[in-house]
């Protein structure tokens, strides 16, 4: 090796024979490198990727998110239903494929319901098939608000029910009030129906409905010196089972109220609030807040105090959502309030395995203070037509397709998910005799409530919400109870009448 | 300058000026424009004036978001610049292990802060987090610590302790780099007048490397002001918004609440305060210059 000067080592970079890089071209090299691995970071940023402490948060369907959802890939699996197959899994369809219907739908939700549905309309209606598209469902308010202003919008879509005033307040949604069959309307999901409805004016039939239910696990009932067959009839012989069970083992609770996830509660706390009489949100501006307090107040004192005696583990302070679904699963908590789709992922369901298959546990209404007072959160979607759309009767034809009869039990009842319609006949059928907890779950939509208000979000969903922000003060402070409820009531009642 | 040498330097300019038309000052002016609109994107937009701008200063959430992110910055800065720094003075020698190093704290950089963020959302998870378990384990704690969304303070120094370990790598390397730009006649000068390796940090590497490291100051601000990933992930703001930053109240307003006049005047404010850090670190730089 030639001796070389150090002048030259420094023009040349090299010393001892490793190149050293200027710190400008390091630095463009550095920045480029940041901004292709930041540019491939973003290309799944959009409407597809996942988040955790935000995106988990589950909006009215809870943890349905959590839920097995099938592939598309999956092998299909057909029923015969008078000569034909209906097809519950299929391939998906290119949005490029001549006639097809472009649909959006939103993670999060129940996707294994949403796809099946697909699939039977395709296989019933190969020259219009549906290409579905899933958007990130915390993006989906946003993303629907854009493709309004500028003309980018699918053909017909799902929608977390809850949002529905919000569109059809502002005229942004079809109507389809003379154009669904009205007999099949008759016993449809009542929430569902309420929330897609304005001014007597229909804009959408129901894609799918979760309700809340209390569930109770009768292997830890038993362990605990308790009937496994009663379950609590009211909020103190909630309390009181709590207390047997709590500590009976080494991690186990007695009762779960998620403490960072504005959702999960409104799908499992504020039916004990409807059940005692009292209402959440206001509607629309010069709506009341919180009606009334003192009917509330007594349910947020029980929180506390099952909170303060320990029945609640501490680690559910910090559960924002992400792992609710897994906690009745768990087999470590007594009671909780939770949705049907707790059901297949606790015990699982063809082609789903369970995440706790041989626990023994019941299903029954959320009670309120009073014995016989039961309440139940009736989420889900709700299927619209987007202003923009050119498909308006193809979408309709697809309306009136998944509130059929056939549909209805081949589809809905076979996949274990709650039948739309309330018919007696639908919800008797074979796969739900397969089940019985199914049945008692179904019992809940007749009962089942659905929040009306124009901005459900910022109300209630956010993390950042006046509901949330309430519960926690209730849960983890000793602020007084009055106080934090009239703190709650204002700033909900200024949200709406901005 | 002839007419024509002029018009060539246009042609030169123009695909760039192009550029910053299009990308930067047409949106700006755009979103100036809906500042001063009440506009829902889902409802006409109805102009307001500077209503937006009232609005933001009256709202208590908007200063705690403001307060917060300067706290985070805050903390941030002198922890990735200083521990940036003390990497590179040991990893500035191009032996292997230097060069291994170097590799194992700079590859956290190529990662999505999307997917850093998610991987520490799980890390510190009460119940399935490997970190809880590996301090019970040691028996550091008893219980799970709540890292996340229930103290404001603890989640965070989580979040720091998680952006730590992604951006660290990022500040080393432009160090080591402008470390190993000082001439090493001075180096050795200094050894030979008997300087220490303190005493050569002190009097000639951090001389020498001080424009660098006004730098990586200025890209460590603006980058903590801005924060959003990590938050809107690991804390989504909690607990009680008390870990809201600005960036993710911008976005809370502008598309979940549909308020998007009210959400471009907070980027506007943000904008600005950014600008004055801005400001403030170009003429230290210049002064150092001096």
């Amino acid at each position: 090796m030639g001796h070389t000067s150090k002048e030259e080592r420094l023009v040349t970079g090299r010393k001892h024979g490793v190149r050293r890089l200027q710190p400008s071209v390091m630095m463009i090299l550095i920045l480029a490198w940041a901004m292709v691995a930041g540019a491939c970071a973003d290309s799944g940023a959009g409407d597809t990727t996942t988040s955790a402490a935000a995106e988990e948060e589950p909006t009215t369907t809870a943890a349905a998110e959590e839920e097995p959802t099938t592939t598309a890939a999956a092998e299909e699996t057909t029923t015969s239903v008078a000569g034909e197959a209906l097809a519950v899994t299929c391939d998906p369809v290119s949005p490029d494929t001549e006639g097809s219907l472009t649909m959006w739908e939103r993670t999060g939700g129940n996707a294994q319901m949403v796809d099946a549905l697909v699939c039977a309309w395709n296989g019933r209606n190969p020259d219009r098939p549906i290409s579905l598209e899933y958007i990130e469902h915390t993006a989906m308010v946003d993303r629907l608000a854009r493709g309004l202003a500028t003309g980018d919008v699918p053909d017909l879509m799902g929608m977390d029910l809850i949002y529905g005033p919000q569109f059809t307040s502002a005229g942004q949604l079809l109507e389809v009030t003379d154009l669904v069959d009205q007999d099949l309307m008759a016993t449809a999901s009542p929430g569902h129906v309420a929330t897609a409805t304005w001014e007597d004016s229909l804009y959408g039939v129901p894609l799918y409905a979760d309700v809340s239910a209390l569930f109770w696990n009768k292997d830890l009932f038993e362990a605990a010196g308790l009937d496994p067959e009663t379950p609590p009839t009211n909020l103190t012989e909630l309390h009181d089972m709590a207390a047997a069970i709590t500590g009976i083992e080494d991690g186990v609770y007695g009762y779960y109220l998620p403490g960072n996830c504005a959702g999960c509660n409104i799908f499992t706390f504020a039916p004990m609030i409807w059940a005692n009489g009292g209402k959440i949100e206001p509607a629309a501006p010069g709506d009341e807040a919180m009606v009334t307090p003192e009917v509330i107040a007594p349910v947020l004192e029980w929180a506390r105090m099952m909170h303060q005696e320990g029945l609640i583990d501490p680690a559910a302070q910090s559960e924002d959502g992400a792992t609710f679904a897994q906690v009745f699963g768990s087999g470590n908590v007594g009671i909780m309030g939770t949705g049907n789709f707790n059901i297949t992922l606790v015990s699982g369901a063809e082609g789903i395995e369970g995440q706790n298959p041989d626990m023994n546990y019941g299903v029954t209404l959320i009670p309120g203070l009073n014995t016989g007072d039961v309440a139940s959160f009736l989420g889900g979607d709700i299927v619209v037509v987007p202003q923009g759309s050119e498909r308006l009767d193809d979408a309709v034809d697809f309306m009136n397709f998944i509130l059929s009869d056939e549909v209805q039990v081949e589809v809905y009842a076979k996949l274990l998910n709650m039948t739309t319609r309330t018919d007696p006949e639908l919800t008797d059928n074979p796969y739900y005799a397969e089940v019985p907890l199914l049945q008692d779950v179904a019992a809940a939509i007749e009962i089942g409530q659905t929040p009306f208000t124009l901005k459900f979000f910022e109300l209630v969903n956010s993390p950042q919400g006046p509901w949330l922000q309430m519960l926690q003060r209730v849960y983890y402070s000793d602020d007084d109870i009055n106080t934090v409820i009239a703190d709650a009531k204002a700033e909900m009642e200024a949200i709406i009448n901005e | 300058m002839t007419n024509r040498s002029r018009l060539t330097g246009i042609w030169y300019v123009l695909p760039a000026l192009a550029f910053v038309i299009a990308f930067t000052a047409w949106p700006f002016l755009q979103m100036v424009w809906i500042s001063l609109n009440d506009w829902s994107l889902i409802t006409p937009p109805d102009f307001v004036g500077f209503q937006n701008y009232l609005d933001a200063f009256a709202d208590s959430q908007f200063w705690v978001s403001l307060s917060f992110t300067l706290k985070y910055t805050l903390y941030i800065t002198p922890i990735l610049m200083i521990g940036g720094y003390l990497v590179s003075l040991l990893v500035t020698p191009n032996s292997g292990l230097s060069r291994l190093t170097r590799t194992v704290v700079f590859t956290p950089v190529v990662i999505g802060l999307g997917a850093s963020s998610l991987l520490w959302y799980w890390l510190f998870s009460p119940n399935y987090g490997l970190v809880n378990k590996f301090l019970m384990d040691l028996g550091i704690i008893d219980s799970p610590v709540l890292w996340l969304g229930v103290d404001a303070n603890l989640s965070n120094w989580a979040v720091i302790l998680s952006i730590t370990w992604k951006v660290l790598g990022f500040g080393m390397i432009l160090f080591v780099a402008a470390i190993q730009a000082i001439p090493q006649e001075i180096t050795e000068a200094t050894m030979v007048d008997g300087a220490g390796f303190w005493q050569r940090v002190r009097k000639v590497i951090l001389p020498l490397t001080r424009r660098t490291i006004l730098l990586v100051t200025l890209v460590s601000v603006i980058g903590s002001l801005l924060a959003f990933d990590q938050f809107y992930i690991m804390t989504a703001g909690q607990p009680r918004n008390l870990t809201a930053t600005s960036t993710f109240y911008v976005y809370l307003n502008s598309f979940p609440y549909l308020k998007l006049g009210y959400g471009a005047a907070l980027s506007m404010i943000l904008a600005l305060i950014i600008l004055g850090f801005t400001v403030v670190q170009m003429i230290l730089t210049r002064r150092s210059e001096r």
